[in-house]
């Protein structure tokens, strides 16, 4: 082949393939965007449609198989059940039941090769889905493609499916951080439902699967059921995993029942910095002024992060502004100045100014702040 | 014996050029891919999950500020509403000469507070901190001038979450953005230390009160050829340098990094033209040779807006300070090239930059003199010499029609106009504006002087461009 006529080849092909790129941007913004504003469109007719069918009980406006099939009506019928309740739940249900959409969504789940075609299926499982839908949504928990996984998940949590609570707790350890992440989301939906399951997965797995039962301590501390306490506590004396230690500390900070404070008290006095400084938090979420005073002591730890968080753990406590108030005068310069970090962070100095009462209780706190000036 | 040298320059020159169009051709297409999964992601709401979430971690927004006084409320306020649960953010004022800090002191009601500082990055010292606690949480670090980095280590230092996200105080921020690409950190916590965002010019654009109302592409030719060169940029390399976990910078106007790991690399480096890829590579470099397992990674749906320099004259100057940057970069991390232990980052991203980025405006500039030296020796025909010119133009326009068909996944350009003046602008740029940047970066390598400054932006405030467009 000649060098002309091998440039020749290369410029009819690099401007082929210009022309190919030109023209499939010329069709995207022209047709995709015309489908797209009428697929738009017609998912605002249905909403109208649906509306109709929801207000009025003998309606007759027929919902046609070509509808049904379309896109935009599952578009439609997912807005519509974000935007209602009560008994216009049952008359969707009873529309989307009638039409197989449940059917025909599973269908395209289970068999469709395409990303998208799957994912708007599974999105539509976990909101339109019902019992029916609850063996497949529990079988795409180990689907290939993390969003389905997470979209199977909400879809359970949403119908309360209680027997997935196991099947979703128990992939913790083994999910990416991601789906995990979501998965507890999903528990967290569920409530008090999910505090034992939850409790027996920590039980089996702490010294295993560290990373699994950490989470699944922060999802127990957004429980915040009150019988998960006593369990925590025997978790917090059997563990020996400073994550899994904090995680636990963590939970009883937030589930913030009373029963912790010996327990939590007694771990300001760790090895650990991080745990010390953990257990300062924890203290402040129980609401017992009784913790105040250890507190103050451990404004005055060697690490700054301790002293900063025992210091906003004061803050929280009902008398903790007056404690941190006192504080200011601490023999101890680093006590002092968390002390003045929190209130000032609970906007002590700011409403004060606000207030135009700088003459009376802001007095040592300003004091506190020249002199380090 | 001239002429056979000059056709092996010539021979040299075209194998270059074909290497450089295949290297970024596979990477627009591996972008690409990775681009079509992240559209269908993206239409499928994960958003609402995380901001519902109480696990997503909190950050950091660091802003520095050096004579912002014209956009910073702009740019504080589209920060200020960011859809995310957990956020602060630090404003430092580094030392302006203008009413930068009265402005934002002013404008969100900040009170002067004094509170323990600690100086985890070494930075020029903190005058007074302001705090405000109504509605945004908002901290203002005033401090000596001293660049850029400096301040944003002296911001670094202040933040209180573990996400730090550094940008300057000339963007406006899309609300999702935060949301979108601390997505990325919470897909593998333990492993994420930096995400970047895509960064779009802003010029031509309608702003209110620091909100994007309407993306447009501007009239005048320096901004929309920009637009245009980000596009390529953010959208047909980025995605594929982000695959194969080898992103070589994460843009300075929108970075996310662990704020552990940024302390343990020392920060941003004072003085360096190309900070923001100085701490990619050395974030890159301590991980891989501490042998900890990490990613970087890069989330196109994560959109920030910038001011971009409106002028020839400033383009120039920011050109040249790009290069520049690239050059100390090049020297301080000669030791990845092509260094097996940097895995694909020494072997295949960095080469590539230091080959395609470090050295074609040379290799280009060569080619001005052979091809046409070539042509008048009789060692080119003329018909070879337009056949030549035409491959050059159609391998141009084929990565900038790429990068605009990715682009249209986003929407951001709605009217046919907008796009017809991209299309127009890909074949416009080949004749004369390339080869200016070209001759900008040229004047890089040159060094001198007056290639040393940093230069100002000039910046109009982000609520003014549109209307001076």
């Amino acid at each position: 082949m000649s060098p002309e006529l091998l440039n020749q080849s290369a410029v009819i092909l690099i401007f082929s393939v210009n022309a190919i790129l030109l023209m499939a941007l010329i069709a995207l913004k022209v047709i995709h965007r015309r489908r797209m504003k009428r697929h738009e469109g017609r998912r605002k007719e249905y909403l109208g449609l649906l509306s109709r069918h929801m207000s009025f009980e003998n309606h007759t406006e027929p919902i046609t198989e070509p509808i049904a099939e379309d896109p935009a009506f599952l578009d439609a019928l997912i807005d519509m059940r974000n935007a209602i309740t009560g008994d216009d739940i049952t008359t969707l249900r009873r529309i989307v039941n009638h039409h197989g959409i449940i059917e025909r969504q599973m269908r395209h789940l289970d068999s469709s090769w395409l990303l998208g075609r799957r994912l708007r299926a599974a999105v539509a499982l976990a909101e339109l889905g019902d019992e029916t839908s609850a063996d497949m949504l529990i079988r795409h928990l180990d689907d290939r493609e993390p969003e389905i996984r997470i979209q199977c998940a909400r879809g359970l949590g949403r119908i309360r499916w209680t027997p997935a609570i196991d099947q979703i707790v128990s992939r913790f350890g083994k999910e990416i951080p991601w789906v995990s992440t979501r998965f507890s989301d999903t528990l967290v939906g569920y409530g008090t439902r999910a505090t034992w399951p939850l409790l027996a997965y920590i039980r089996i797995n702490h010294r295993f699967e560290t990373e699994g039962a950490v989470l699944a301590l922060r999802t127990l501390a957004q429980i915040q059921d009150d019988e998960a306490v006593g369990p925590l506590l025997g978790i917090l004396a059997e563990t020996s995993d400073l994550e899994v230690q904090i995680a636990t500390v963590y939970a009883l900070g937030e589930v913030g029942s009373p029963q912790a404070l010996n327990a939590l008290d007694s771990l300001l006095d760790s090895g650990e910095w991080a745990l010390r400084a953990k257990a300062a938090g924890a203290l402040g979420g129980l609401g017992d002024a009784a913790a105040i005073p250890r507190l103050v002591n451990s404004m005055r730890d060697e690490n700054w992060w301790v002293r900063r968080s025992a210091a906003a753990a004061v803050a929280r406590l009902p008398g903790g502004t007056d404690a941190l108030y006192r504080a200011l005068d601490d023999d101890d310069q680093f006590a002092a100045d968390a002390a003045a970090e929190a209130l000032t962070d609970i906007g002590e100095l700011v409403s004060a100014r606000r207030r135009a009462d700088e003459g009376s209780r802001i007095e040592p706190l300003l004091a506190h702040m020249r002199s380090e000036g | 014996m001239a002429l056979e040298i000059l056709e092996w320059i010539g021979y040299a020159t075209i194998g270059y050029f074909v290497a450089m169009q295949v290297y970024m051709l596979f990477l627009a297409v591996v972008s690409a891919a990775a681009l079509r999964r992240n559209h269908h992601l993206r239409r499928f709401g994960r958003v609402g999950e995380m901001l519902s979430s109480r696990t997503t971690p909190p950050v950091s927004i660091v802003i520095a500020a050096y004579n912002e006084a014209a956009g910073i409320v702009d740019a504080v306020r589209s920060m200020s509403i960011v859809r995310y649960p957990r956020f602060e953010i630090v404003v430092v004022n580094d030392g302006s000469r203008d009413d930068t800090l009265q402005v934002v002191v002013d404008a969100f009601g900040l009170e002067e507070v004094r509170i323990p500082y600690r100086p985890d990055l070494d930075c020029a010292p903190v005058k007074t901190i302001y705090r405000g606690r109504s509605g945004v949480d908002i901290t203002v670090i005033d401090k000596e001038n001293r660049g850029r980095a400096d301040a944003l280590n002296a911001g670094i230092n202040a933040a209180r979450h573990p996400y730090v996200f550094c940008t300057d105080a000339d963007v406006v921020l899309d609300p999702d953005c935060l949301v979108h690409s601390m997505q990325r950190v919470v897909e593998d916590r333990a492993r994420t230390v930096g995400v970047g965002g895509n960064v779009r010019p802003l010029n031509g654009s309608r702003v209110q009160l620091g909100h994007l109302i309407e993306a447009s592409v501007p009239k005048r030719v320096v901004p929309r050829m920009q637009i245009l060169e980000y596009i390529r940029n953010f959208l047909a390399s980025r995605p594929g340098w982000s695959w194969m976990n080898a992103v070589p910078i994460v843009s300075g106007a929108f970075g996310i990094w662990k704020k552990s790991v940024i302390v343990e690399v020392g920060g941003l480096t004072e003085g360096h033209m190309g900070e923001d890829m100085d701490l990619t590579m050395r974030v890159h470099r301590h991980l891989l040779d501490k042998g900890v397992p990490y990613r970087i990674v890069y989330e196109p749906a994560a959109v920030l807006w910038t001011e971009v320099p409106d002028s020839l004259r400033v383009l120039r100057r920011q050109r040249i300070r790009w290069h520049r940057g690239l050059m100390r970069a090049v020297s301080d991390f000669r030791g990845m090239t092509f260094n097996p232990r940097y895995r694909q980052m020494g072997m295949v991203i960095w080469p590539g930059f230091v080959l395609f980025e470090y050295l074609a405006p040379i290799v280009e500039f060569i080619g001005w003199f052979v091809v046409p030296a070539a042509w008048f020796l009789g060692a080119l025909n003329t018909t070879a010499l337009i056949w030549l010119l035409l491959i050059a133009l159609g391998m141009g326009l084929l990565n900038s029609l790429l990068a605009l068909l990715l682009d249209e996944s986003f929407g951001y350009f709605n009217s046919a106009a907008d796009t017809s003046r991209l299309i127009a602008m890909a074949v416009i740029e080949n004749f004369g504006l390339r080869q200016m940047t070209v001759l900008w970066r040229i004047r890089a390598l040159l060094g001198g002087e007056d290639t040393k400054a940093w230069g100002n932006m000039e910046r109009r405030g982000v609520g003014n461009l549109a209307r001076q467009e």
